[in-house]
């Protein structure tokens, strides 16, 4: 089952360097097998920041829970 | 598709790690033989880089440089393309075509992933070596070929000989003056030097002037294994370099796998804010690997005999055997394999 805990353990993996530049990665909410996430800080509007965090994170989540199905990116 | 620059000395980095630099030296000492080099080294270590800095720094600059991947071509094809062949030679063969050999005719040629060459081509290979000489397929006449020739591995061909997929003679006829570069990950110190290189390219091929980059980002760098060595990294930063808009380099800018893939150890706060530390660097130490280096290589190229290895070191047969004590050279193995001590690898 997806658990916030799961989750999180996930993101701790990528938090330090985010939090370091400023930012953070914050969980909003698991629903099912997928997630939603905030990115705040300097990189909070950047495209290119999105598309890292969103395919790393994701790719990440499926790796550590074979029945992760979505992540959305807020 | 963006063409790569023409090469330029100039935009080779050496790098600071004693490895690289004793690569480097090597290299000086072998630029103006026109003997066989032997560059082995993971993939992404830069071995074409080398192959294009011993050509260019040789008396053959002029001439053409040729590389060729072995690993590209069938087993038929392979054939034609390095010896060329004739009209009529098989199916198709419309016209009279110059192999690579031909083509390199007065200059270089880098035959890299000689690894992956069939035995069947490796005998044909090991002749032409041999007799300097070439037959395209098909043809009757013997051509005449003065070429340096350049080997590259990504794998140890000592392996490959025990197991039976490399030829033994072939190998001994590549391995004359053997270069071997270490991975990106055992010259760690190197790695914020390549990253501000290549950003500084990749941003001034847009036009900008190299943003601030932001420490996160180089202890990022600094943990990621970068396992495809020196072009992975390259490619971070084009990535970087392209997506940048915010005028700072932050973490968002690197690729997921970096910054996913590092040792999975999240950084201590002090190690994120302290400016990246440099290794101190002892002058004495370096210069007694580099001496080590060219006396391993002089006494292997001399098969062990000190008199010619002072001679090719321009050094008194008795300075020469000082020097051997003082490096720790003396007893033993004429200087075996040196593969760990002539190491290197690159950037352009």
């Amino acid at each position: 089952m997806v658990t916030r805990e799961r989750v999180e353990a996930v993101l701790e993996r990528v938090r330090p360097f985010l939090q370091a530049d400023g930012g953070d990665i914050e969980l909003l909410e698991v629903q099912g097998n997928s997630a939603k996430v905030r990115l705040t800080g300097m990189c909070a509007g950047c495209p290119s920041a999105h598309m890292t965090l969103y395919m790393g994170v994701e790719m990440a989540l499926r790796e550590e829970i074979r029945e992760f199905e979505e992540l959305h990116v807020v | 598709m963006r063409t790569p620059p023409a090469f330029s000395l100039d935009s080779v980095v050496v790098g600071r790690s004693a490895r690289m630099r004793g690569v480097f030296d090597f290299i000086r000492v072998i630029s103006d033989s026109a003997s066989t080099v032997l560059v082995t080294g993971e993939s992404g270590t830069g071995k074409e880089v080398i192959a294009n800095v011993v050509h260019h720094g040789s008396p053959r600059r002029h001439q053409p440089f040729v590389a060729v991947s072995c690993a590209l071509f069938s087993e038929n094809l392979i054939e034609t393309e390095l010896f060329g062949h004739e009209r009529g030679a098989f199916t198709g063969a419309i016209r009279d075509r110059q192999g690579r050999f031909e083509l390199a005719q007065g200059g270089t040629i880098f035959l890299d992933d000689i690894d992956d060459v069939p035995l069947s081509v490796q005998v044909k290979l090991l002749r032409v070596l041999q007799n300097r000489t070439v037959e395209r397929v098909g043809g009757t006449r013997t051509l005449d070929i003065d070429v340096r020739v350049i080997a590259g591995s990504k794998r140890d061909l000592r392996v490959l000989v025990k197991d039976g997929k490399f030829r033994e003679d072939l190998y001994y006829r590549l391995n004359v003056l053997p270069v071997v570069l270490p991975p990106l990950r055992e010259r760690r110190e190197d790695i914020l030097l390549l990253m501000d290189h290549f950003l500084a390219r990749y941003f001034r091929e847009r036009g900008l002037e190299l943003p601030e980059i932001a420490t996160p980002v180089r202890q990022a760098f600094l943990q990621y294994p970068w396992p495809g060595n020196v072009r992975e990294l390259e490619n971070a930063c084009e990535r970087i370099a392209q997506t940048c808009q915010c005028g700072t380099v932050r973490v968002g800018c690197v690729a997921s796998s970096v910054l996913f893939n590092g040792d999975g150890r999240a950084p201590a706060e002090s190690e994120l804010t302290a400016e990246p530390s440099v290794p101190a660097l002892s002058l004495d130490e370096r210069l007694r690997e580099v001496e080590a280096g060219l006396i391993s290589w002089a006494l292997k190229v001399s098969t062990g005999n000190k008199s010619k290895a002072a001679e090719l070191l321009r050094v008194k047969r008795s300075t020469l055997g000082d020097r051997i004590n003082r490096c720790g050279l003396g007893d033993g193995a004429p200087a075996g394999e040196s593969s760990d001590d002539d190491a290197a690898a690159v950037a352009s």
